[in-house]
């Protein structure tokens, strides 16, 4: 039996605000973060909308670092440790108070985002910013942490794998304190374009905030996200000593590949219900204890289908009394920082007692038909709940969270 | 190898002093010549190489940076005044840096 894990801080920076309360309010108010694309001229792609972080993000990350600091990261990379150093603070850690060598930082990166919306990309810094272990290293050398420092790319899953090998290195007592998740953007021409290409992304150019509708018979792709999500996960021994406040048990999690397709999910959500499966297994739930379910929910045709196919065939019937939500309804998809941010929200809802929708909910889909707690959010008691993350590749993961 | 002009070591205290004021966002009377660059303001060894560019531009220098490089591993350059030291010599010898002791 390994050590208990528990989250005493965390973190989300998205197009729905700069900090943990404004994006929690503005989910539970059911407010769609989804705009026209301002970070660069989107007027020759396919889609034009994105779900962008707020544009006083750089005044506000100028106050977290030197300017020369902020000039070798991307906008990527600032979201990450922005969201990093308020995480740390809500979690009341002292770096000078811990073993700087048991602490590690896990961080879900696809990129750092050094594309052409970029500013000065071809001049200065080049590989300092473009580097994909940038992230971890940045929040290293800021703290002083002295224990495993990288970075994991599983795509749309990359955060949610970097919470797992958090977890599994305080429960297997080689780490006290993780500080992990995840960040991305995607919001780039070269990038928007090459989605478009695969199809995979919304064209409802005309109506930014409804464009993103999980679950619903009209939806045609999902949106583009951008943002970071952060945890501070930490072996109960240790938030105990330091009378820590605990958010909410990280209780286990599965990770699995469908080796299947490169892009498309396995058929009838096959490798979604053993992911699922296995993560309840992991942790000693029964299917019949989860109270909630937050969906990897992307709003394309296959995924919302197949997730709920796999959620009807792992819990029963009772999959009909589980609120199942998408946060991508209001946020959009934020590639790797999906999974932490999706699980902080999940923590939230935990803590408050209270779901959040899934937006855009008008349309049914009459073979998508579960609760997908349509349009406005609801008071529920949840003592467990999970998280998924489907990535492109086939790389799965699913979050156990329980009330502590 | 270069001849210094008269004003030359003004010039380049001058253009170090403003470099490392505006980089680490200290005031320029607050840095001294025994200021280190990397305890005392929190600076990076990239300052270094960017310095090296600024100069190699303004003064036309033919130096590459293996070269400055292996006289920097002799003869490591930590503080502000030390890197005037060493721009100084890097002016005079350009690449014939490598062969100083």
């Amino acid at each position: 039996m390994g050590r208990k894990v528990v989250i005493t801080g965390m973190n989300i920076i998205s197009s729905l605000g700069l900090n943990l309360e404004e994006n929690w309010n503005n989910l539970a108010a059911g407010k769609s973060g989804v705009a026209p694309i301002s970070l660069f001229d989107a007027s020759n792609c396919e889609t034009k909308i994105a779900a962008q972080v707020p544009a006083g993000f750089e005044a506000y990350a100028s106050t977290f670092c030197k300017k020369r600091t902020a000039h070798q990261m991307t906008r990527v990379t600032a979201m990450a440790f922005v969201c990093a150093s308020e995480a740390i603070e809500l979690s009341g850690i002292d770096f000078n108070a811990v073993d700087r060598r048991r602490t590690a930082v896990i961080m879900g990166v696809v990129s750092t985002g050094n594309s052409s919306v970029e500013k000065g990309a071809a001049s200065r810094n080049r590989i300092i910013k473009s580097m994909s272990n940038a992230i971890p290293a940045w929040i290293s050398l800021h703290y002083g942490i002295e224990g495993p420092s990288y970075s994991v790319n599983t795509a749309c899953a990359s955060s949610a794998y970097a919470m797992g090998l958090g977890y599994d290195m305080i429960r297997s007592g080689s780490a006290d304190i993780v500080v992990t998740g995840g960040a991305d953007s995607t919001i780039n021409p070269e990038e928007i374009n090459s989605f478009n290409e695969m199809y995979a992304l919304s064209t409802r150019n005309d109506a930014p905030r409804k464009a993103s509708r999980p679950f619903s018979r009209d939806r045609d792709g999902f949106v583009i996200g951008e943002g970071a999500g952060i945890m501070i996960l930490e072996s109960e021994e240790s938030a105990s000593k330091r009378n820590a406040p605990v958010i909410a048990e990280f209780a286990g999690y599965a990770v699995t590949s469908e080796a299947y397709n490169i892009m498309a999910p396995k058929k009838d959500g096959e490798g979604m219900y053993e992911t699922m499966k296995l993560a309840l297994a992991n942790t000693g739930v029964d299917p019949s204890e989860v109270d909630y379910i937050n969906a990897h929910g992307t709003s394309t045709m296959l995924n919302d289908l197949y997730e709920t196919m796999a959620i009807k065939r792992l819990f029963g019937d009772r999959a009909y009394a589980i609120p199942v939500t998408s946060s991508k309804s209001m946020m959009g998809h934020t590639i790797a920082a999906a999974g932490a941010i999706e699980a902080a929200i999940t923590a939230l809802s935990i803590r408050y007692q209270m779901v959040t929708p899934t937006i855009n909910y008008d349309d049914p889909d009459p073979d998508l038909d579960l609760d997908y707690v349509p349009n406005n959010s609801r008071a529920h008691k949840i003592n467990v709940a999970i998280s998924n993350s489907f990535a492109f590749g086939g790389h799965n993961a699913t979050i156990v969270l329980k009330k502590y | 190898m270069a001849k210094i002009e008269n004003g030359t070591v003004e010039e380049v205290r001058r253009i170090v002093y403003e470099f490392f004021s505006e980089e680490c966002e200290v005031s320029i009377d607050e840095l001294k010549d025994d200021t280190n660059v990397i305890k005392d303001l929190e600076g990076d060894s990239l300052m270094f190489l960017e310095l090296l560019e600024i100069f190699k531009k303004k003064y036309g220098l033919n130096v590459e940076l293996k070269t400055v490089g292996k006289y920097v591993v002799k003869h490591p350059a930590e503080t502000i005044g030390a890197i005037i030291g060493m721009t100084m010599l890097i002016i005079e010898h350009e690449n014939r840096i490598a062969e100083l002791e």
